[in-house]
């Protein structure tokens, strides 16, 4: 019994003092194991007098629950450094570039279309196709585009040894001939963006390409003036280029548009003046042509020009994204060199 | 078109403007200024002088002695030059002037006399190429004063690109008349008045073709002499970009420049025979023209003749033969009105464009004529000399060219669609501005000058408003417009775009073309639609002249420009039209151009990272990317067989086959294609029609995951080569039933101990049940159905069940 009070003051000291979870079960073993001192009087309990039994027994259920408890205490201490440990040995270069997934990469002109027929049809648009290989009646004739109009010399277009030569088949130098062919099949109103491939018939050089593309945009309804062209241009030039731009309207010449403007932003890059990667110092940017749609494609497509009026756009992809991301030359829109394509987001 | 603003100012006082407000108002009517110059001249210390005196110089015979004054003592200076006299106005560069290039001046003594500076060429002054002789000032020209200061040496030009619809632009004055409109002043017409003398002779002008020509003016003027302009008109001329000649053959760019009438002057000795003759080329005639280039033409081409032999290619440039040179001393001027297209169509057909080809192609005031001969006849009697008859000569073939045509307008109509604010008051006030005359009050009518043939319709007038008032005064408004927003198909294709980068493929973009070189490898058979190329009627370069029937020569193409570049793990994919040599499917008179997706990979493909290698791309990668293309676009029943296509690996190529619509091809491209496009090892390929998988296909119903514990076990089985794995799959899976949840093949084995002709596939299966865990006896009935199901195929389960 002495025996084992003086072991219940001394085991927090032994306990404490075991350094490893194999001195602790050491520990254990000597504190509760078979020939533990709690184990011997154990035994021995049945030969002590009845009325001693109840006390040393209630000594030995203390000692056997205050051993368990400070060795489980020790025991999670001694499981949590040992654990430390080995998450510490466990220490990675978190810097080093150990496992890389394979990256492909969307293409620019790909984007900047999503993104511009993203911004229309916030405001309503529709997004449709057209053919690329089209005949002269839709990209010349339906567009108020005179017969003796240079535009439709060889050396402006290019054209296919294919079908009727009396119907001109060629590849389209715009994306305007789905104007024609929209308004053709849909009654007004009408609010749509072509998105596509053109053609002409330039060498490729450091500013031409005899494929490049645009995004072409039409609204025709009741009521369109001038103000609704300028106000849809500006909404884009400030959804595309930041809340901060403006634009100017410059008067111009299209067949196919009457007023016809040349639309510019306000450089997104400078304020004016000085010198200037985007804009060369003149504070604006050429971005588009555009216009009120010609009384005669309304005619063209059997619309009433005297009841409806809209407006058109038509903006050049690499353009605009040439513009904001300053890609130059043009044929890296074409290589598709794979360190050019990693650069796009 | 350059436009200098002293020139300018002949025909409008612009009072204090800058020349950047000037080019503001300029662009705000729609003539866009390219650059704005600034001229001035790049010496220093030149002043004017009058020479005194010219005498022989003592110890030399070229070079003379002459007494200049420039206001104070006079002054000596030896000069090399001969083309002066006593008199003349001169440029004298005093000793310690600079002059252009740098060089600078001294007092030095020139064989014996000291001479007090030097008398300067133009070229020494840096203003023209002409080193010939000095430069002989005006002679009304103040002595004494600085030539950096001389009026017509600063300068400011403005480089204008004026649209194809605007000819009446491409002058000075009208130039000037737009201004004029802008900034409510008024412009001014130069003087056309000269001594008119009677009984020179008139030769007689005939229009043969009344289509090409709507009208001739011609006029004489003989006993002239022909030598070099006066500095100002030089001056003037330089600055507009052109090159000063002589005196008369300035004077004929003089006038198209000013009035945008372009004139042409033949020296009338060198014409054959009295009369001129306007009319088509004979066919096979030939013309030397200015330029020495000798063209033959065609009875398209329209020329001005004498009674022999054609002696100008109408409206677009003169012949070598009637050329007015230093010896000529009779010139006939010609100011005609030629037909747009007619001019147009020759000068592209013998790729001539001349400054009097691109006005008269789009149009010059068939009224200007004999305003211009006569301004040109002034210039020529001025400046040298000679007599005129009294009147020009003016033949007008279509007198219906000249009227002046009137427009109806409403002012409604003009509210509708530039907004509200353009009542008749108005409108009457900007279309005055403009030159036009209005009358009414309601409906306006607009009598719209000759010079303005771009204005022939109501909405012709609405545009001319909202220039004047100004396109950046309106308000801004945003219309909506009723939705609709993309496609279901642009929605997927959108949905394909992106699962491809996600695998790790690039989206290329490349021009729509194929080339010979290219596809010749392909050997495509002649009922391969591929075969069915269209070519281009008028192609560039043989690069561009034959549209792509496939995507993959030009993802090749892709490949090979990255590997040159040191890139040789390449995987990029291309959305986007071939074209064949059929009808539309739904167009008329189209040819067939219909979405393919193409996709290429060579060299190695996947994750790496340390202890991972990536794996070198074959068949494998690409069915493996159409499998997960085929889970996204929700597209279950679809099944590849071999198959052995032209340019494709014999053995290692599969035909898709999409709900039992065949779509396309996939697999590795023939060796001989892949040398022929200069890659290495092996070239996985993927061609398929978009139509077919972007389709709508919304619909697909959901399945609750079990909640019971899977049976997951392999199975190998020996089999005969040519029993498809799929087939194997299918029917090992048939067999399970219900159970199968999933089945996957993890190996491929061949060589020992199997027999020659035989495989070893291994394959992963899990069987699960919805309601239950399935017990022994089921798994072990599922396992014997499915061994017994694979042996009808001739496959043996290897080891024991």
């Amino acid at each position: 019994m002495e025996n084992l009070d003086a072991l219940l003051e001394s085991a927090p000291a032994l306990v404490e003092g075991a350094g490893s979870l194999e001195e602790l079960e050491a520990l254990q073993s000597h504190l509760l194991g078979r020939r533990s001192r709690v184990a011997e009087l154990q035994r021995t309990i049945g030969r002590l007098p009845a009325e001693d039994r109840p006390r040393v027994g209630r000594t030995i259920q203390r000692a056997r629950r205050t051993f368990g408890e400070l060795i489980n205490t020790r025991r999670a201490v001694l499981e949590a450094e040992s654990e430390a440990m080995t998450l510490a040995a466990d220490r990675v270069d978190v810097t080093l570039p150990a496992l890389e997934y394979p990256e492909g990469y969307h293409h620019l002109i790909t984007s900047t279309i999503e993104e511009v027929c993203d911004i229309f049809i916030g405001l309503g648009y529709r997004v449709v196709g057209g053919p690329e290989a089209e005949s002269g009646t839709y990209n010349f004739d339906a567009l108020n585009t005179p017969p003796t109009h240079p535009s439709r010399l060889e050396s402006d277009t290019l054209y296919l040894d294919w079908g009727d030569p009396a119907d001109e088949i060629l590849l389209r130098t715009h994306t305007s001939p789905m104007q024609a062919r929209y308004m053709e099949k849909h009654d007004p109103p009408v609010y749509v963006v072509v998105p596509g491939k053109v053609f002409r018939a330039d060498t490729p050089d450091a500013t031409h390409s005899p494929v490049f593309h645009q995004i072409e945009g039409l609204a025709v309804d009741e009521n369109l003036t001038f103000a609704d062209l300028r106000g849809t241009l500006a909404h884009f030039a400030r959804e595309f280029f930041g809340s901060q731009r403006s634009i100017r309207l410059l008067p111009n010449f299209f067949p196919f548009t009457e007023p016809s403007a040349e639309m510019h932003a306000s450089c997104f890059s400078c304020e004016g003046g000085g010198e200037c990667r985007v804009c060369g110092g003149v504070g604006w940017i050429e971005l588009l042509g555009c216009g009120m749609v010609d009384p005669n494609v309304f005619e063209w497509v059997g619309y009433d020009p005297a009841k409806v009026s809209g407006f058109a756009f038509g903006m050049g992809v690499e353009r605009i994204a040439q513009v904001r991301h300053g890609v130059s030359p043009l044929r890296h829109f074409f290589d598709n060199d794979l360190r050019v394509l990693s650069q796009f987001r | 078109m350059r436009v200098s603003l002293n020139w300018l100012a002949d025909y409008i006082d612009l009072g204090s403007a800058e020349p950047g407000s000037v080019a503001e108002a300029l662009e705000s009517l729609g003539h866009e200024v390219e650059e704005i110059e600034h001229l001035a001249p790049r010496f220093r210390r030149v002043v004017t002088a009058r020479v005194m005196e010219v005498a022989p110089h003592p110890r030399a015979d070229r070079i003379r002695v002459c007494r200049v004054s420039v206001g104070g003592p006079s002054m000596t200076v030896v000069c090399g030059a001969w083309n002066f006299e006593s008199g003349d106005t001169v440029a004298l560069a005093l000793p310690g002037s600079t002059l252009h290039g740098g060089i600078e001046i001294g007092r030095r003594s020139i064989r014996g006399v000291e001479s007090d500076g030097m008398i300067c060429s133009e070229k020494e002054l840096g203003l023209g190429e002409d080193a010939e002789g000095i430069l002989v000032l005006d002679a009304d020209a103040p002595i004494g004063d600085d030539l950096a200061s001389f009026d017509p040496l600063t300068d400011t030009v403005l480089d204008l690109s004026i649209t194809p619809n605007r000819p009446d632009v491409m002058s000075y004055v009208g130039v000037a008349r737009e201004l004029a409109a802008y900034y409510r002043v008024p412009y001014r017409l130069p003087q056309t008045e000269f001594p008119e003398v009677g009984g020179v002779p008139r030769i007689p002008i005939t229009i043969e073709d009344p289509s090409g020509c709507y009208r001739f003016v011609s006029q004489e003027v003989r006993d002239c002499r022909v030598s070099r302009s006066p500095f100002w008109m030089r001056t003037r001329l330089r600055a507009s970009g052109q090159r000063p000649i002589s005196n008369v053959v300035d004077i004929t760019n003089y006038v198209l420049l000013e009035l945008g009438q372009p004139i042409h002057a033949f020296d009338m000795d060198r014409l054959g025979g009295a009369g001129i003759v306007v009319r088509r080329a004979h066919h096979g005639e030939t013309l030397t023209t200015l330029d020495g280039v000798d063209r033959r033409l065609t009875s398209e081409d329209l020329v001005v003749a004498d009674r022999q032999r054609a002696s100008a290619l109408a409206g677009t440039m003169g012949g070598g033969d009637s050329e007015v040179t230093f010896r000529t001393t009779a010139v006939l001027i010609e100011a005609a009105a030629w037909d747009p297209p007619t001019v147009l169509h020759m000068s592209k057909r013998h790729a001539l464009r001349t400054e009097a080809s691109a006005r008269f192609e789009r149009g010059v005031d068939p009224a200007l004529p004999p305003m211009a001969a006569a301004r040109a006849t002034r210039l020529v009697t001025s400046l040298a000399g000679g007599e005129a008859s009294s009147r020009v000569t003016d033949v007008i073939a279509r007198p219906d060219r000249m009227e002046p045509v009137t427009v109806g307008l409403e002012p409604g109509e003009v509210e509708r669609i530039l907004g509200p604010g353009f009542d008749a008051p108005r409108v009457t006030d900007l279309l005055s501005r403009l030159h036009l005359e209005v009358q009414g009050q309601g409906p306006l009518t607009v009598e719209i000058p000759t010079f303005r043939p771009d204005l022939t319709r109501p909405i012709d007038l609405v545009e001319e408003l909202a220039r004047l008032w100004g396109y950046n005064n309106f308000p801004e408004r945003v219309p909506r417009g009723p939705g609709g927003g993309r496609t279901v198909q642009h929605q997927r294709t959108r949905t394909l775009r992106q699962v491809l980068c996600g695998l790790g493929f690039s989206e290329s973009v490349s021009l729509s073309f194929m080339r010979a070189s290219e596809i010749e490898v392909w050997g495509w058979a002649e009922d391969d639609e591929r075969a069915l190329d269209i070519r281009l009627r008028n192609p560039l370069r043989e690069e561009e002249s034959i549209l792509r029937t496939t995507l993959l020569p030009g993802l090749l193409r892709v490949a090979r420009y990255n590997n040159s570049h040191g890139l040789e793990n390449v995987a990029v994919f291309e959305l986007g039209k071939v074209f064949f040599d059929r009808p539309h499917p739904h167009l008329p008179k189209v040819p067939d151009q219909p979405e393919r997706i193409g996709i290429v990979a060579t060299g190695r493909m996947g994750g790496s990272g340390l202890g991972i290698t990536r794996r070198p791309v074959d068949f494998y990668t690409i069915s493996a990317v159409w499998r997960v293309m085929a889970r996204h676009l929700n597209l279950p029943d679809w099944r590849l067989d071999p198959v052995e296509i032209a340019g494709w690996h014999p053995a290692r190529t599969a035909r898709l086959t999409v709900e039992g619509r065949e779509v396309g091809t996939m697999g590795e491209l023939h060796p001989e294609v892949v040398r022929r496009a200069e890659l290495f090892g092996r070239v996985a390929a993927m061609e398929l029609q978009l139509d077919p998988l972007v389709a709508d296909r919304t619909k697909w119903q959901f399945q609750a995951p079990s909640v019971f514990s899977p049976y997951t076990f392999d199975m190998a089985f020996e089999a005969p080569e040519e029993l498809a794995a799929v087939d194997l799959l299918a029917a090992t899976g048939e067999a399970a039933g219900e159970l199968l949840e999933s089945a996957r093949v993890f190996d491929e084995f061949r060589g020992e101990p199997l027999g020659a002709g035989r495989k070893s596939l291994a394959i992963n299966y899990t069987l699960r049940a919805s309601d239950r865990t399935l017990s022994g006896e089921e798994t072990a009935a599922a396992l014997r159905s499915m061994a017994d199901a694979a042996r009808r195929l001739g496959a043996e389960l290897r080891g024991e069940l």
